[in-house]
Order: structure tokens, then sequence, then C-alpha cells
């Protein structure tokens, strides 16, 4: 029975979190498949369901049929920064982010040995939006960042204890950036660029899974760097008029490498009930060195941009169990811990990123045989103090995330 | 229990909403061991907030005392003072009429249209200039006026039109609680301050320098001392605060010409060099230092050197169209040479001394605006803002290239404010710095 007021806490539930800043460590978002998110994202050496395909495609081959499943995890954050010396405060006004995730996997037969897949998903992106006049303004006003990925996948089981798959990636992805300018109109507004284009890049996606008894598998994947490039990015500024021919609106190139993750899962299971997983990450964000913008046209107050960023490499740890109630229903929880890329100097308001611990819990029901729900819930909360070496802007980034999903997955007989 | 079951997940909404926001950490502004009772204000231009070349509201409301108020103000235990200000309409004044500067198009002698600071209207908001304000507004804790003198903060009379043109400053005139009988000093005792924000000899400096040091000699460092005196006796048992008079040389006032603008083609060369090689002068093809006047010269001219300063006040047409500074020479007044600079540099030192002194003896918190200009000669980033000495596209400096626009007074505010804090215990939040106006374009 649906009532308004639900419908009234709901809408102000949601109006109360105003959204996102990236869920994971840079702009890395770990929601691809919600019965893995449910256990802390670790999925690379207990295959569930489809979602295999991105978790551990040398795994695929081990589910039993043929199967389809998609989710999405919208995303809802809330930033606030502080700034050190004059106690100023900003807010992100970000809307909410919806990262998603839809996998098919295709068996000839459920005894058949190779399996095909396909993944459509979201591993890298948020958005960020401050707050009007805020401190760090002519950082960052808002920027976007998504990419989908494609990864069509070959799965063979060569042994009943062994599998090996790979994939290859497609992604295709979009950058807006804007920030104020500090050029003042007559009225004193300030003026504004914003950065808009669209790139895409290639990658693969590999792994072996490994289960030499029922009771204890190991994954390991590879998936590689992937380099965004945009090559015909556009750059709209806009600037009181005497200085127009100062900043011509016009073409740029950048671009974005998404970098490479290596992960090792082990997965564990006591008794018939409990699963325990636990995954090992190792990302490659020293790929991330420099942001820059190379622009078409230069003039002595539009020079190309080299902003450092860089990145280290980094580990994110991550465990989660799940408990089988009944044939039907499944409870599960995480937490994971990853450790920030961003060195002290270099926290920037797009991606204020630290250290951080999340919880997670799940839940899935098959509705009927072939028809199965899932959900999960994502919560964690950032704190960083810095002062960044490029722009000086000092002070304490807190961002406090939550990400509710659900999926839907069908077996095919 | 489906009632139960609604309130249930109300609760739980509840709790997301609420948890979901990152919670303010309030640190709280304080004000220490300041006694803000009677907060009272004495400075030239950077107090008075003259900027533009002229006084007007804008300014007014971002002089450097108002923006520290305003700061001390977070902390609720203060009531910031009330202000002399002009009309709002206005488009500012100066002594000569004019209307403040903006930052527009100007049409040279060549028909070269490019940006320069023009005046906003013809002519400036005079009635403003003799609206005697303390009758209506007074009195006012900022007894800052543009253009103060040191020598005379203790002259009774000073506001007195009576006294004929040059012998009063209208400035005080407006703000004076009697014209004919008060002076700065004496308008600030009547106001018993507890803390005193102190600002004196800048304008003593800047106006010299701005006259190329052709204007009347600076008083010697014992008659500053001296008047430091009659300030302390004013003021025995006061707080406050004083500053280190910064180095107007750095400002773009001084900095914006080069020494060697005369850019010459081959044949222009030859033209200058067949007048000037027989007195021992030679012109090179490219940059050269401009012709000055230089009256210690056999035939009273000679060539620029690296490290003399040309003044924004030089009339540019001239320069470009009418041969000033290659078969004209640049006259004196537009010019420092390293010897008046040597002159100008050793005055302020002395009387920063005397600052410094005056400091440590009577226990100001003391402020060193010296190292503000010098982080800005070098240029700073700011919350990802740029900001240097650059005329206009430094965006520190108001239009007249002498006095700072909010931005910079803001920066130089903070400065107080960490003097301030750092003497008096006191958490005084500073001011965020890019939140202030500054240059507007068209």
């Amino acid at each position: 029975m649906k009532t308004p007021v639900s419908h009234i806490t709901i809408l102000l539930s949601i109006l109360f979190c105003l959204p996102l800043i990236s869920l994971a460590q840079g702009y890395q978002v770990n929601l691809q498949g919600q019965a893995q998110q449910g256990m802390a994202s670790a999925g690379t050496a207990f295959i569930q369901d489809a979602a295999s395909v991105f978790y551990n495609p040398g795994g695929m081959s081990f589910l039993d049929k043929s199967q389809v499943i998609g989710g999405v995890t919208p995303t809802i954050s809330n930033g606030l920064f502080t700034e050190a010396e004059t106690g100023e405060y900003g807010r992100t006004t970000s809307p909410v982010g919806t990262p998603f995730a839809a996998y098919g996997v295709y068996k000839l037969s459920d005894s058949s040995k190779l399996s095909f897949g396909l993944g459509v998903y979201t591993p890298f992106g948020s958005t960020v939006e401050w707050e009007e006049g805020w401190a760090g303004r002519f950082a960052v006003t808002r920027l976007q960042l998504m990419s989908i990925f494609v990864q069509p996948t070959l799965s063979y089981k060569l042994t009943d204890a062994i599998g090996v798959g790979a994939g290859f990636v497609y992604s295709y992805g979009k950058v807006n950036l804007q920030k104020d300018l500090p050029l003042q109109f007559q009225n004193g507004e300030y003026g504004s660029v914003e950065l808009d284009g669209t790139g895409s890049g290639f990658g693969f996606n590999a792994g072996i899974y490994f289960e030499p008894v029922k009771w204890l598998s190991a994954g390991f994947t590879y998936r590689s760097q992937v380099n965004m490039n945009l090559n015909k990015g556009m750059s709209t500024f806009t600037v009181p008029s005497s200085l127009e021919e100062n900043f011509p609106s016009g073409n740029f190139t950048s671009s974005l490498p998404l970098p490479s993750i290596v992960t090792l899962g082990f997965s564990f299971k006591p008794n018939e009930k409990l699963t325990i997983a636990l995954d090992i990450n190792h990302v490659g964000w020293v790929a991330y060195d420099t942001l820059a913008f190379d622009y078409e046209v230069n003039t002595e107050s539009l020079e190309d941009t080299k902003s450092p960023r860089n990145y280290e490499n980094t580990f994110a740890f991550r465990l989660g169990a799940q408990y089988d109630f009944t044939e039907k229903t499944a409870a599960r929880a995480g937490i994971s811990y990853g450790i920030s890329p961003v060195s002290n100097g270099y926290v920037t308001p797009e991606t204020p990123d630290a250290n951080r611990v999340s919880y997670t819990v799940g839940f899935g029901y098959a509705i009927k045989e072939r028809l199965k729900l899932d959900a999960s819930l994502l919560y964690t909360q950032v704190t960083r103090t810095d002062k960044n070496i490029e722009t000086n802007l000092e002070g304490t980034f807190k961002v406090i995330a939550f990400a509710p999903g659900l999926s839907i997955s069908y077996l095919f007989k | 229990m489906m009632k139960m079951k609604r309130h249930i997940m109300f609760l739980v909404l509840i709790i997301i909403a609420s948890s979901c926001k990152p919670k303010k950490v309030e640190v709280p502004a304080t004000l220490g061991d300041i006694d803000v009772t009677s907060t009272v204000a004495i400075g030239g231009n950077s107090f008075a907030g003259y900027s533009d070349d002229a006084l007007h509201l804008e300014g007014q409301e971002y002089s450097i005392p108002s923006i520290i108020l305003d700061r001390m103000e977070e902390s609720n235990q203060f009531n910031p003072f009330t202000l002399p200000y002009l009309s709002s309409s206005s488009n500012g004044i100066n002594l000569n009429g004019d209307s403040k500067l903006i930052l527009g198009y100007k049409t040279d002698c060549n028909n070269e249209t490019s940006l320069s600071p023009i005046r906003k209207a013809v002519s400036g908001n005079v009635d403003d200039l003799n609206n005697w304000v303390y009758g209506t507004d007074g009195p006012f804790f900022n007894l800052s006026i543009p253009n103060l003198k040191f020598q005379e903060l203790n002259d009774v009379g000073l506001g007195n039109p009576a006294n004929g043109i040059g012998n009063y400053n209208p400035w005080f005139s407006r703000i004076a609680s009697d014209q004919a009988n008060s002076s700065i000093l004496s308008d600030a005792v009547a106001l018993n301050p507890t803390f005193l924000f102190l600002s004196i000899g800048q304008d003593d400096i800047t106006d010299f320098a701005k006259s190329g040091t052709t204007g009347t000699a600076l008083p010697s460092s014992v008659d500053f001392f001296n008047d430091l005196q009659e300030v302390a006796t004013a003021f025995p048992n006061t707080q406050g605060v004083i500053s280190i008079i910064p180095n107007v040389l750095l400002t773009p006032y001084f900095n914006t010409i080069p020494y060697n603008g005369l850019t010459l083609e081959a044949d222009q060369a030859v033209t200058i060099n067949n007048v000037f090689n027989p007195i021992g002068i030679s012109f090179n093809v490219g940059d050269n230092g401009f012709l000055i006047e230089d009256l210690s010269e056999p035939f009273g001219v000679r060539k620029m050197v690296e490290g003399e300063l040309v003044l924004l006040s030089i009339p540019l047409d001239s320069v470009k169209c009418f041969g000033m500074g290659s078969i004209v020479p640049i006259p004196d007044r537009y010019i420092l040479t390293l010897d008046e600079i040597t002159a100008l540099n050793q005055t302020l030192f002395q009387y920063n001394n005397e600052i410094s002194s005056y400091a440590a003896t009577y226990n100001y918190a003391l402020v060193d605006a010296t190292a503000i200009y010098l982080s800005l000669q070098s240029g700073i980033v700011y919350n990802g803002v740029s900001i240097s000495t650059e005329f206009v596209s430094g965006g520190a400096f108001s239009m007249d290239g002498l006095n700072l626009n909010p931005i910079g007074n803001a920066l130089f505010a903070n400065q107080y404010i960490k003097a301030i804090n750092d003497k008096y215990n006191a958490r005084i939040p500073l001011a965020p710095v890019t939140n202030y106006p500054g240059v507007y374009f068209p």
C-alpha cells in the first residue's frame, strides 16, 4: 500500500542527500554487480552470476547456465569544504550519479566448456558540483566524468578446477569541466570556462579462476589501463568582451588514463551456507601523472596547462561474506579499506580523496526459480585536510556517500 | 503492523538523511585580550578606502579597517564602527573634482584603441566633498582621511575651510566634530579608544614619490619620531596595531612603463643619433633607455639606466607621437632616478625603524607590510587565482596603480589579522580574499 507520506519521506531524504563525489579511490567506481557490492565488491574468486564478466572472466565458464543481469546503483553523496584560515564553508550540490552494469553470458549447453559473455558497465566516473561562489571555484565548479566500457568476453573451462578468460574492452567517455575565471564583468560577476569533450580508448580484462576443492577457490585478474583520448574537445570561454580575443573558444585535446587493476582473490566456504571472500586490488594510479589541456589556439592569456597530479599506485582490500538462509534468500555484508592514490599537496576538489573504509550490506532473493533480485547498500565517509600545491587551496574536505543499488537477473534454461 | 512498518521506514529515512550530510565543525572566532569597547582607526588612503584615484563608496566599504572589523564581527562580541560613507550613487570624488577611474577604452594619438583607466564620469560628486557628514552621522570611529600628512595629525582646524584652499584638508572637514577647533587626534581622544588601528607615514611617502620627488621634501625621521610621540601621549593606555609602511616603489605606478621603452627602427636611430651623437649620447636599433632631464649632466639630458623608474602619470601620447623620451627629454616629475630612489628608500627605512620601535615601546602588534608587497612582486597564487603587482592583470591594485583594490586590501587586512591574533591571543578568521571585488573589465 502506497501512501503520500512514504513518497514525501523518500523525496525528503533525496533532497537532504544532495549528491556525489566518486565513491571509491580517485575517480574509480567499484559498483559493477549487486551481489558483489553487498560483499564490499569482492568477487574475483566467488562466481555468483554474470557479473563475473567483469569480476573474473576466468570464472565465467563456471556458471551453469546462460544468463543476463542488469542493475543500477544511484550514488548519493555530500561534500563539505571548510577553508583552513577563513573558516568559510562550501558544499557540493552534485546530482545523483547512476553507475550501471549489465552482463550476459551465453553457453551452447550447460555442460559446454566455452562460454561467451558481454558486459556493459561504468567503472570510472563521477559528477561533482560545488555551490556557487565557493572558495575553490577557480579550480572547479563542476566536473562530470563518465565512461562506459563495452566488453565482449570469452571464457574456457580448462579442467573442472581451472578456468581462463579474457575480454576486449572498448571504452567511450565524456568529460565536462567547468570553473570560474578570475576575470570580473562590470557587474562583478566572474567569467567562466567550460571544457567539454568525448573520447574513447581500448583495453582488456583477463582472469584465471581456480577451484581445487568445493570449499576453497582463488582468482587472479588483470584489467589493463585504458587511455581515454579527447581529440576534439570544445572549450567555451565566457569573459568580458574586452578580453574575448585573449580567450578564444575553440578546440582542445586532453587525455585521461583509467588505471590498470590487478586483483588477487580468495573465497572460502566454511559450511554449506556461508561464503567468505577476499579481494586485494592493486591499482596502477601512477599513470595519472598530469592533467594537461592543449588548446588549439594559444594566446598570451591562454596557454596550455599542465596540472600535476602525481597519483601513486595503491592497494584496496575487500572482505565480504554471504549467508544463504534458504535456497531463495541470501544476506551479505562487507567492509573494504582503500588507500588513497593522492599524495599530500595534490588533493583537488574534483576528487577530494583519502584513505577510506567502506561498509556494505546486501540481500538476494529469488522471486521465481529463474528470476532473482539483488540489492545492496554502500556507505563511506572521507575526510582529508590538505593544501594544494598548484592552487594553494587549503582546508578540509569531508564527503559522505551512500549507494543503494538494485539488479535483476534471469537464468535461461 | 502496516503502520509500524511505515514508522520504521520513516525513522530509517530520517537517520539516512541526517547522517549523509557532513557536519560543519564550528571553530568560534574569539577576540582574546582585545578590548573592543572603542576601536578607532587613524590612517591615510588605505584606511579611508581611497582608490581608483578617488574616494568612492566601494573603496570605503572595503578599506583595510572595514575588512578587519568585518572579520572581527564573526566573533559576535563586537559592533563595527560607523563610517563616513559617501552617497551610494557616487561616482567618487577627488580633490581635483574628478570621478573615480574605471577600466575602459581609450583611443591614443595613433588612433589605436586599447584598455586603459578612464574617468567614470565627466566630474565627481563635488557635493559629497563639501558635505559635513559629522552633523548627520557622526561620530566616526574610522577617522582616516585620504592624503593624511603625519605632521597634520595634531593640527587644530585641519578641517577648517576658512583657512583657504591648500591650508586645510577637505576630507577631514567632512568628518571633523568641529571644523574650526578639532584635530584628528583630539577627535580620536574624544572617542576614548581602547584599541587603535594606526597607519601613519604611508601617504607622505606616496605623495612625494608620485611627484617624482619634486614635491615638498619629506620631514625628517626626527619629525616622524616626534609626531609618533604625540600619538603615544594622546593614547597612553591603548592597545593597538601599527603597520610598517610598504614600499610604494613596488606598486604598478612605478613599474608599468619600462625604463627602456624607446624602441627604434634603423632609420629612426640614425635620425636621433644625428642630433645626440654630438653631445655624446647614442641610441641603438631596438630598445633604448628614454631620454630624460638631468641637470647634473653637462647638457642637462641623458638616457635612463636600468633600475630607474617611469611614473604612470607620464603623458603617453607625448611619448608615442610627440617625441617625449626621444627628442624631447622626459621632465623630472615623471621619473625617479637612481639617486632619488636611494634617498626615498632611505627615508622609508628610517620611518619604518621608528614605527618598529614605537610598536615595541608601546606594545602594539606590528604588521609586516613589506612582506606582502614583496610576495606580490614575485606573484602569489591564492585559491587558484594569480595575484601580483602587475597593473590591471595582477588584480590587486586599483586603477590608479598606487592604491590597492578590495582584493589587495583583503590580503593586507589578513596581515593585520595575523599580527593581531598573535599579539592578543585572538582567533579572528582571515578574510576570504577572492570573495572581494577586483578589476572590473568592460
